[in-house]
Formats: structure tokens, C-alpha cells, sequence
């Protein structure tokens, strides 16, 4: 039911996409509806070979994070992760699936939320180094986020 | 008419936008606040302040700090006109503990000089894994003055974490994975062994330094 729904909509949308390209003629044939800023990724203390990104996301249309890669020269393997309480106070993390994005609405990944996180580090994260992730969006859509490490979030 | 004091709810950067988990964090504080305030010392403390302290200085645990001899336990008392900064923790922790052990490495660089009469405590609740040489590297790369403890016996780590109504649970999924849950407050102890001020996660270092310079002077008049 969801899914058909979903169809539906991205048809709309790119029934309407086209038009608007038509309309405007030399328009860009980019379809890109997400945009990413403050991305940071935290200094990985010694000893450690994880990392953590954080950004705030927002998609035009509704879409959802669904995958979080990195190149294998900076570490193993990058997954979305929450981080989110439990009944008892206590704290803990765990991969999810996907992130919605509610149209219009920037979805920030930050410390004790969502985060890209970053498995097997080939070397530590240093200060004034960027890291680079490439998401994947719900829409088949594709970004890559530099993110700047720093010891506190900008 | 005596003038209640001013609470000051955290309003902490990084919990900005953080959805309901920190709203219940922050009333739950407030409200531990607005009845600290209640009792004798209304002070502008931001973290959370106990009618009755807890008292942690029963508390001791194996030393594998580089800077122990390896056979002395640490006991959580702060020496004579110090303060002792505990976190209970684990190095495979990529969110909370690096937040926050950063954002203390922040409070303390705006204490200043005073900083110095500050110690950092960080127990792991993943022994398993955090070996000695991991957890001096690790909270090295934070504080040059620290404490790493680490017990292989569970029912000796249990019993810390009950004298700071804390908890930790490990679970190794099928898979592997393992999944670590834990209490993410920040406690700072006194010279007495008492708790006299706890920290939740998403404490910004304004808050930190703030409430560290007050509990300095406090435990200085003491002396």
C-alpha cells in the first residue's frame, strides 16, 4: 500500500520534473532535492578505530537516509546509527534501517542521535583533516559530504 | 521574603533539537533543580543537585592507569580540596563517551589554573575489550590527569555502578555485535565521597565550567 503510494508520488514528481525542465529549457538536468551542511566529524580518540559524522539533512521532497558509505582508504565500513534511551535512563546505540526526511524539514544528525557511523579507521581522525561519506537517499539520489573534524561541533 | 533562586534550565547546544529523550532529561532535571533549590543551598548549579547526596567513597576499584602502580584500588574520594570528575563508559563508543569526554576537556580549559585540582575517573563497563593500554590511550587523548579503572568481575562493577544508581549491560548478538547500554550522566564527587552534582548527557561545557568554579570554591573553603 505504502510502496504504491510511494510510486504514485515519485511519478507525480517526475511527471512534474519534466515539465518544469521543459518549461525552463536549459534548466540543469540535475534532480538533486537534498541538501547537507554542518557536517563535522568528531577527532577519534587513541586506541579507537570508530568515528562518528554529524550533519543536519534536508531533502525538498520526503525521502529517507537509507545508506552511508566510505571509501575503503579512510575505514572499513560507515552504517547509519541512533543513538536513543532506554526505559531505565540508560543509553545505547543501533544501526537503523533508514532515516525519514520529511519534506522541507532538516533532520539533524548530531551527538546522542543519528550519526554516520565510521568502522575500522585506517588511521585516526585528526583534527583539520576532512572525511568524505556518500549517502544514499530512499529517491536513488546520491551525495557526498565533506565533513570536517573537529573536536566539538561547529 | 526570601527570594527563590533563579533556575536556569540547560538548554545545552547539542540537545538543541534533540527530540523528546532530552526533554525528558532536562525536566526531569529541572525538577531536580526547583527541589535542590528547595533545601538549604540554592545555588545557580545547572546539574542535577540530590536532597541527599549519594555517598560513592565505599566505592573502589583496580587502577591500570599508567600512572598507578597497578595494585593500589582507587577509592571514589576526591583528595583533600578536590573534585573527581566519574564516567562510566567504554572505548567502542563512537557518540556518547568521545561528546562528552570532549565537552569536559572543554569545561576544564575554561576553568582555567583551577583545573588542576580536578581529576578524571573513567571506568569501563567493557572490560572485555578495554584492556589497560586502550583506556589510558584513550582518555588520554582527553585529560592528562586520570584514572582508569577496570574490573574483570562483574558483581565488583555492579556494585559501583548501584553506589552511583547507575547501570551498564553488554549483550553479543548472534551476529557478534556487541551492544552496550549505559548510564550516560557525568558525576562529579567530592572530598567527602560525596556526589554533589550530576551531569546528563547533552551537559554543554558552559554548564560544566560554570557549576565546576562553585564546587571549587566550595571544597576550597573547606579545607
Amino acid at each position: 500500500m505504502k510502496g504504491s503510494n510511494m510510486k504514485t508520488r515519485k511519478l507525480s514528481i517526475g511527471v512534474l520534473g519534466v515539465i518544469a525542465v521543459l518549461a525552463l529549457g536549459s534548466c540543469s538536468s540535475d534532480s538533486e532535492t537534498i541538501t547537507v551542511d554542518g557536517a563535522w566529524a568528531r577527532t577519534s580518540p587513541m586506541n579507537t578505530e570508530l568515528g562518528a559524522v554529524y550533519m543536519n539533512i534536508t531533502a525538498a521532497e520526503d525521502d529517507a537516509l537509507v545508506s552511508a558509505t566510505v571509501d575503503s582508504s579512510v575505514a572499513m565500513s560507515a552504517s547509519v546509527h541512533e543513538t536513543t534511551m532506554n526505559a531505565d535512563g540508560t543509553m545505547a546505540m543501533q544501526e537503523v534501517e533508514k532515516v525519514a526526511l520529511p519534506a522541507g524539514t532538516a533532520v539533524s544528525f548530531e551527538p546522542g542521535g543519528y550519526h554516520i557511523m565510521l568502522m575500522g579507521l585506517n588511521q585516526p581522525l585528526s583534527l583539520g583533516d576532512t572525511v568524505t561519506v556518500t549517502l544514499t537517499f530512499e529517491s536513488g539520489e546520491s551525495v557526498s559530504v565533506d565533513a570536517e573534524v573537529r573536536d566539538q561541533a561547529p | 521574603m526570601v527570594k527563590s533562586p533563579t533556575v536556569k534550565l540547560l538548554a545545552p547546544d547539542a540537545c538543541a533539537t534533540l527530540s523528546h529523550k532530552c526533554a525528558t532529561i532536562f525536566v526531569s532535571a529541572a525538577i531536580s533543580m526547583l527541589a535542590a533549590s528547595c533545601s538549604s543551598e540554592p545555588r545557580a548549579l545547572q546539574g542535577i543537585v540530590r536532597d541527599s547526596p549519594l555517598h560513592v567513597e565505599e566505592v573502589s576499584l583496580p587502577d591500570v592507569s599508567n600512572t598507578g602502580d597497578g595494585e593500589t584500588p582507587f577509592t571514589m574520594r576526591a583528595a583533600t580540596g578536590e573534585l573527581l570528575f566519574v564516567y562510566f563508559g567504554y572505548t567502542s563508543c563512537p557518540d556518547l563517551c568521545p561528546t562528552t569526554l570532549a565537552t569536559w576537556k572543554a569545561a576544564l580549559r575554561q576553568v582555567g589554573d583551577d583545573a588542576a585540582r580536578v581529576d578524571t575517573v573513567f571506568v569501563t563497563v567493557d572490560a572485555a575489550r578495554d584492556t589497560a593500554e586502550i583506556l589510558n590511550g584513550y582518555v588520554g587523548s582527553f585529560v592528562d590527569r586520570y584514572h582508569v579503572l577496570r574490573t574483570t568481575d562483574p558483581a565488583e562493577l555492579q556494585s559501583a555502578l548501584d553506589a552511583f544508581l547507575a547501570a551498564a549491560t553488554i549483550e553479543t548478538a548472534a551476529d557478534g555485535k556487541v551492544e552496550v547500554s549505559h548510564t550516560t550522566v557525568a558525576y562529579m564527587v567530592d572530598d567527602r565521597g560525596d556526589v554533589i552534582v550530576e551531569w546528563p548527557f547533552g551537559t554543554n561545557a558552559d554548564a560544566m565550567s560554570g557549576d565546576l568554579k562553585i564546587l571549587l570554591e566550595d571544597v576550597r573553603q573547606r579545607i
